[in-house]
């Protein structure tokens, strides 16, 4: 153990970043490692957010991860993995055997398919589960590279890109950024049954696929099935308290349990922060790891200095879902409960439209996403065990009405209406098993996160909102001189991918303006 | 992906559409912004839900103190009206109560089970039932001080000690010692408010008649109530007089007399000593690990009972560096109490609940040193364990140390 070069909090810092989520942490590493002096502050007593894990009994869950997106085998890494890489973290992260399992049950819908990864083996399950789809399903793929090289393109160029080499270069691109991925789908001629089977990870993005941005989902798609996708070994608390490490090691000071009450505004610019444990801290730079919902309507101080503008922002995008999620752990091992694959989607029907409107009731929902953490990592939990967590969303407002003595029966009815989905889909006894079981609602995110209204899924990337018109809008998104935004309601939408590469871009944005003021110690 | 396809040309609508579509995005964008309300968000109704389920203080008042035995008492706790808590977090039949109460100047968390029900918290009020130890450093001044209107501040409720019908078996047999009682108390009563679909057999052990708390109370539900609770009282002093008592500890025998273990969910609370009896006990009985759930029983009482504990330092008084916020101190930590005990004996109050290992409130960070970390209690997450984070309630000096502790809230 090497002896600290920890201080006490101090009075002044080049950059104080609010909330060590998955954004505020690549955005502490990355301008700590730069020799930024900078003050990363956490309400919550743990690194990570979303990111994280808890302990019950002889079982360490995962909270929220189910697979990692553009991570990479070594042969081809993906910018995540280099991200983190970056940072030298000592954290392992191994690959999930398949795609998914995809399981409608409706007669009418019916699908079991497992897909697997790697696009020709993707290519040739599709077909033979949907006999003559296979050249509309391969052009959709070869859309999604397209598409990958453009967002990729349209990443470095930080919002001014050249406009001659995106219409010369990436005009496939071009035409499909302003539609929903089932338009897009439809102009492919892609089958019904192949369009449910390539919408399986609809959940992941929360919209339907009838608005969801084809820019967004297309390279979701693509990056699963090319790269495949990957989970911390040791849950994903070991590789948030890994970057925690690195921020200390590379000098960055760290605060828990301290949440930021105010960001002090003087003249449209950031003069400094206080905290709920009487903190004041001059700084002229912040980067809010909360949401702009919860920045600007709760911590901007005084109000006077929000414009408009920035309620307007808010006003017009839509807060997208919440989860609900079963975590349990069984007394039996995934193999004695017949449980072979990592990753279900399960669902009574096809639409997603239809799914996504039920989400707005307090009733069992019809779609879930789950995972048997066993058959990514067997030994994640002790012999003769496993771990299954069972997620699934509701949208805001379907839980505003419980009443306090109603709120465990509630969750505990919804938890059973989605445990027996999961036995009747796979036929494997889960129930009878249960040695551990935790569940939480839209309530417990925001119990630990703070997160406005719980929502785990930031704004809702329909077209008109999605990664194309956020990216190219990021310097008009601006109202508060000093004040950047990470994470999952950032540039490049939800998911962790998006929130750790935003943390580093938000970094990389605050040092350019530090350069530019010459405020650099 | 193959090379020599042919160069896809997508068509949504029209070349000149989609394209112009693509031009469209930021401009629309930009209106939808401009169209959309002014109007800043004043209401986040799950951040106020979880306020009111999980606050993170409830500030109290002592309402009624009844004797339960000689050295048992139920406090009866209000909201304090003079504060801004207005009313009590609803919790789960076997939760506890974090109290934080300042003693001769040392400011101290305790974990205590509420021993009413649910729904009387809904009616405004909790109770917990407090032995007083003989050696407790807590339960003396509480003796001493605590009267009618005393204010007490409380964290909100918490631990995983209840009844989870996905998981448990409607019968419940609780194996209580001493004040162990206490959540079974709350148990019992919400079973008969029918706020938990569930019977209770409670095996109770106490040292002799004098010492068993809620005797009546309980003996007055069996008699209401023989379908839902049964008690059987285990007494282990040398004579028993009273009826229908055994005599001795709570053995697999006398769990085999009362119970039907394999359809039984067992609830184990009590002391430290009880536990090490009733889990060979139990044993025996070859249960799944699933049918036994297990109060975390407080602080280990004498570290020294554990076998791999370094014997050759237990004399010893360690120099600890402590960084809390923007001070920094070095203060004593004596080998044989927890990490936790030396920061409160030192006016450093890091935020704690269970003191058991259990719910990581007071994690904190090793930079330099070594602790021991008694088995039972560790808790940590695996990542803690690889990056030298600590509960230093279940965490003694065994080296100087220099440790980053996070500060209440």
């Amino acid at each position: 153990m090497s002896k600290s070069k920890e201080q006490g909090i101090k009075d002044s810092y080049d950059v104080v970043i609010i909330g060590a989520g998955n954004g505020g942490l690549t955005a502490a590493a990355e301008l700590a490692m730069r020799g930024v002096n900078l003050l990363l502050l956490e309400q919550h007593n743990l690194p990570g957010g979303f990111a994280s894990s808890f302990v019950r009994g002889r079982f360490e869950f995962e909270t929220s991860l189910h697979e990692l997106y553009d991570w990479g085998p070594e042969s081809n890494k993906g910018g995540t993995r280099r991200l983190l890489e970056r940072y030298e973290l000592d954290s392992e992260f191994v690959a999930v055997p398949e795609a998914y399992r995809l399981i409608v049950t409706n007669p009418d819908d019916y699908i079991d398919v497992v897909m697997p990864f790697g696009i020709d083996a993707y290519l040739d399950a599709i077909e033979k589960a949907v006999p003559g789809c296979r050249d509309s399903v391969r052009s959709f793929f070869d859309l999604a590279q397209e598409i990958d090289i453009a967002t990729s393109f349209l990443g470095r160029s930080r919002g001014n890109p050249d406009q001659e080499v995106l219409l010369k270069e990436h005009s496939n691109f071009l035409k499909t950024a302003a539609y929903s991925v089932e338009e897009i789908e439809d102009a492919l001629n892609i089958p019904e049954k192949a369009k449910g089977i390539l919408n399986a990870y609809w959940l992941y993005l929360g919209i339907p696929t009838n608005r969801v941005n084809s820019t967004l989902f297309t390279s979701m798609v693509y990056g699963y099935i090319l790269k495949g996708a990957y989970i911390p070994k040791f849950r994903s608390h070991d590789y948030t308290t890994a970057l925690d490490a690195k921020i200390r090691e590379f000098g960055g000071k760290i605060e828990y349990n301290t949440k930021v009450e105010k960001i002090l505004v003087e003249n449209g610019k950031i003069i400094g922060v206080e905290t709920s444990n009487g903190d004041k801290i001059k700084t002229n730079h912040v980067i809010s790891n909360a949401s702009p919902t919860l920045t600007y309507n709760n911590l901007i101080h005084p109000k006077s200095e929000v414009p408009e503008i920035a309620y307007k922002e808010i006003n017009a995008r839509r807060h997208g879902i919440s989860t609900f999620v079963v975590y349990m752990g069984l007394d039996a091992t995934a193999e004695e409960l017949g449980l072979k694959e990592y990753s279900y989607f399960i669902s009574n029907i096809m639409n997603t439209e239809e799914l996504y409107e039920e989400l707005h009731n307090l009733e069992i929902p019809n779609v879930q996403a789950t995972i048997c953490l066993n058959n990514a990592i067997p030994d994640c939990s002790p012999p003769g065990t496993c771990i299954v967590s069972i997620t699934s969303a509701f949208l805001p407002g379907a839980w505003d009405d419980v009443k306090l003595e109603e709120y465990f029966t509630v969750k505990n009815k919804i938890a059973e209406g989605l445990i027996n989905n999961f036995e009747k889909a796979t036929g494997a006894p889960i129930r009878e098993h249960i040695e551990e079981i935790e569940v939480a609602t839209p309530q417990t995110i925001s119990r630990f996160t703070r997160a406005y209204n719980g929502v785990v899924y930031g704004y809702e990337p329909d077209s008109w909102d999605s990664i194309v018109p956020r990216l190219a809008m990021m310097n008009d998104d601006k109202h508060i001189d000093g004040l950047e935004f990470c994470g999952g309601h950032g540039k490049r939408a939800h998911g962790y991918s998006s929130s750790l590469k935003d943390g580093q871009t938000a970094a990389l944005l605050t040092l350019q303006d530090l350069q530019k003021k010459g405020e650099l110690k | 992906m193959n090379e020599e396809k042919e160069k896809l040309d997508i068509t949504i609508k029209s070349n000149t559409r989609d394209l112009f579509a693509f031009t469209k995005l930021v401009p629309n964008r930009k209106k939808r912004f401009e169209r959309a309300s002014s109007d800043p968000i004043t209401k986040d109704p799950m951040n106020e839900l979880a306020v009111r389920l999980h606050p993170n203080r409830q500030y109290l008042v002592i309402n009624e103190i009844k004797d339960e035995t000689k050295s048992a008492k139920t406090f009866k706790l209000t909201p304090d009206p003079d504060s801004n808590t207005k009313e009590l977090a609803y919790f789960r039949a076997g939760q506890y109560l974090s109290l934080k109460v300042q003693v001769n100047g040392v400011m101290i968390t305790r974990p205590y089970s509420i021993s009413s029900s649910p729904s009387d918290a809904l009616k405004g009020f909790y109770e917990i039932t407090i032995r007083k130890e003989e050696q407790g450093f807590l339960t003396e001044y509480i003796w001493n001080n605590w009267r009618k209107g005393t204010k007490v501040v409380s964290s909100g409720p918490e631990g995983y000690f209840y009844f989870e019908p996905l998981r448990d078996l409607k019968q419940i047999v609780g194996i209580a010692g001493g004040s162990g009682i206490t959540p079974f108390r709350s148990m019992a009563k919400a079973i008969i408010d029918d706020t938990l679909n569930a019977k209770l057999t409670l095996l109770y052990g106490s040292s002799d008649e004098e010492d068993i708390i809620f005797y009546h109370e309980f003996k007055e539900m069996e008699k209401n109530y023989p379908s839902k609770i049964k008690i059987v009282h285990v007494l282990s002093c040398d004579v028993v007089s009273l009826e229908g008592c055994e005599q001795g500890f709570i053995s697999k025998d006398i769990i085999e007399k009362y119970c039907n273990p394999p359809s039984s969910t067992f609830f184990v609370c009590g002391p430290q000593i009880m536990y090490e009896f009733v889990e060979a006990e139990l044993k025996k009985l070859n249960l799944p690990t699933k049918l036994i759930r297990r109060e975390a029983f407080g602080e280990v009482k004498d570290i020294l009972t554990f076998p791999d504990f370094p014997k050759e330092v237990a004399e010893k008084t360690f120099k600890m560096k402590v960084q809390i916020g923007n001070s920094c101190k070095e203060v004593p930590a004596i080998a044989t109490e927890s990490v936790l005990v030396a920061l409160e004996r030192a006016h450093i109050n890091p935020p704690s609940k269970c003191r058991s290992g259990e719910c990581g409130f007071c994690r904190s960070l090793l930079i330099d040193g070594k602790v021991y970390i008694n088995p039972v209690s560790d808790w940590r997450k695996g990542g803690d364990k690889r990056f030298n984070y600590f509960h230093p309630c279940a965490s003694y000096p065994i080296t100087d140390l220099e440790i980053i502790v996070p500060r209440d809230f």
